[in-house]
């Protein structure tokens, strides 16, 4: 079943369009949103989370219409720009107990636990946390109130080779245990780690979105390259290339 | 709604819009313009959203499961509260000038507003001038603060000279008296003062709602 759908998503700038965006997330499931910087990416997780308000296209979620049943999605949502950058002289525990007064399903054991696990001392400030820690508090918010599906914009840029890595197996807990998740990135390798499915943007359209492994394998069988790395590089390039054939012209 | 508030207290608002509270004292200067108290509880609240877009409160508050409009309404209710523990306090002062110190010397001979319940009405109207032009113009955008801000300091300073011109003017001299001439009539203007407020406040609430439900955060 489809827990996340989006149909012809259209967001028009001065300078920029996001153009009929159109894919879906089965339950359960790890989907990399990639494309290089500038791509559509972060305006495409903001158009579904209403953040931005798109010119066309729907979007549903547990089967539910956004924007029309906003409330009733956010109570099973998790959204994190990166690291929590809210409240920076706030201590944890004060976030904490405000943010769970606005969660039916905020389970207080759940949020220990992952204070815990992720070693967040409740009485500092995000302002005293490194860049990953506080990538871990968001995902502990979105945790402690159950979401089935968390949308994450570029979580892993900025972090370290170490954090990245935890951040990723943190992932692959959260997928085993019934979480979706859907992250937007331009870092190649933390798909290739714990992607099941790759939605890929370029210039506000999409060019692929499938399994990871049948991506590569076209993409190995047309020569565009056998990692993600290479075959990115391949598109994007080939486009540059047009582009400063088209300024010779 | 009731959450939204605690969040405004406890995670959004800035300690200087507690302490700028203390602006009401100045209802207790002789020979200033005391309408300048009402401007200074203002200045703390916009402390407040100063503060409030610097820590990223808007967009925490858009990812929480609640309706845009409601987090409008919760940044006026907390205005709202403010702006009514500073009317308290400068009314209880205008109270205390008007009674036990009406005889006070520096009073008697004050050449400026003396604190009387048009006074107070004045006060009024410059929240509502706040609530209008400062939080409503603040939704345009739910982070440019400098032109609502400004625009607001101009009507203030309209409205304190207004008020400080009038007492002089013939026939208006009871405005300024602190000794309660004509107070049923200064009471009526009160009223009015408040009708006024609640009214432009619930008018700009309204349309900031709708601003805020079609900007791209």
């Amino acid at each position: 079943m489809a827990i996340l759908e989006v149909k012809g998503l259209t967001k028009r700038y001065p300078s920029f369009l996001l153009d009929g965006v159109t894919f879906s997330m089965e339950k359960g499931r790890i989907m990399g949103l990639i494309g290089r910087n500038g791509a559509g990416k972060t305006t495409t997780l903001k158009s579904i989370f209403n953040l931005v308000h798109p010119d066309g296209g729907e979007v549903r979620i547990f089967g539910l219409e956004m924007p029309e049943e906003e409330r009733e999605i956010k109570q099973r949502i998790g959204y994190a720009g990166g690291a929590v950058d809210f409240y920076s002289r706030k201590k944890l525990s004060q976030i904490v107990e405000v943010t769970k007064q606005f969660y039916d399903n905020w389970d207080d054991d759940a949020c220990r636990k992952y204070l815990d696990a992720f070693s967040l001392d409740a009485n500092k400030t995000p302002k005293e946390l490194s860049e990953g820690m506080r990538v871990k508090f968001s995902l502990t918010l979105a945790l402690s109130h159950r979401a089935e599906l968390l949308i994450l914009d570029e979580p892993t840029s900025g972090l370290d080779p170490v954090s990245r890595s935890e951040l990723l197996d943190a992932f692959l807990f959260l997928k085993k245990k019934g979480v979706s998740i859907l992250f937007s990135t331009h870092i190649t390798s933390d798909l290739e780690k714990c992607a099941d499915d790759i939605t890929y943007i370029a210039k506000g359209q999409v060019i692929a979105s499938q399994s990871l492994s049948s991506f590569m394998a076209e993409n190995a069988a047309a020569g565009n390259g056998d990692t993600l790395e290479e075959i990115m590089v391949h598109y994007e390039k080939e486009s540059l290339y047009e582009k400063l054939a088209d300024e010779r012209v | 709604m009731k959450s939204l508030l605690m969040k405004e207290f406890k995670l959004a608002a800035s300690p200087l819009a507690y302490i700028f509270l203390a602006g009401a004292l100045m209802t207790l200067l002789p020979g200033y313009p005391i309408l300048m108290s009402a401007f200074f509880i203002c200045f703390g609240i916009f402390h407040s959203f100063q503060n409030a877009r610097e820590v990223n409160d808007v967009l925490y508050t858009v990812l929480l499961p609640v309706k845009k409009s409601d987090f409008v309404k919760a940044k006026y209710a907390f205005t709202c509260a403010i702006q009514l523990c500073g009317f308290v306090l400068c009314a209880a002062l205008t109270a205390m000038r008007m009674t036990a110190l009406s005889t006070a010397a520096p009073y008697v001979s004050n050449a400026l507003m003396n604190a009387t319940p048009v006074y107070l009405a004045f006060v009024l109207l410059i929240f509502a001038a706040f609530n209008a032009l400062f939080v409503g113009g603040f939704f345009k955008t739910a982070y440019k603060i400098g032109i609502p801000f400004l625009s607001f300091g101009i009507a203030a300073l309209l409205l304190i000279s207004l008020a400080e011109t009038l007492p002089h003017l013939p026939g208006l001299t009871f405005l300024h008296n602190p000794a309660g001439e004509r107070l049923g009539l200064q009471m009526m203007i009160l009223a009015a003062a408040a009708l006024v407020y609640a009214a432009l406040t619930a008018i700009a609430c309204k349309k900031a709602e709708k601003r805020f439900e079609v900007i791209d955060l």
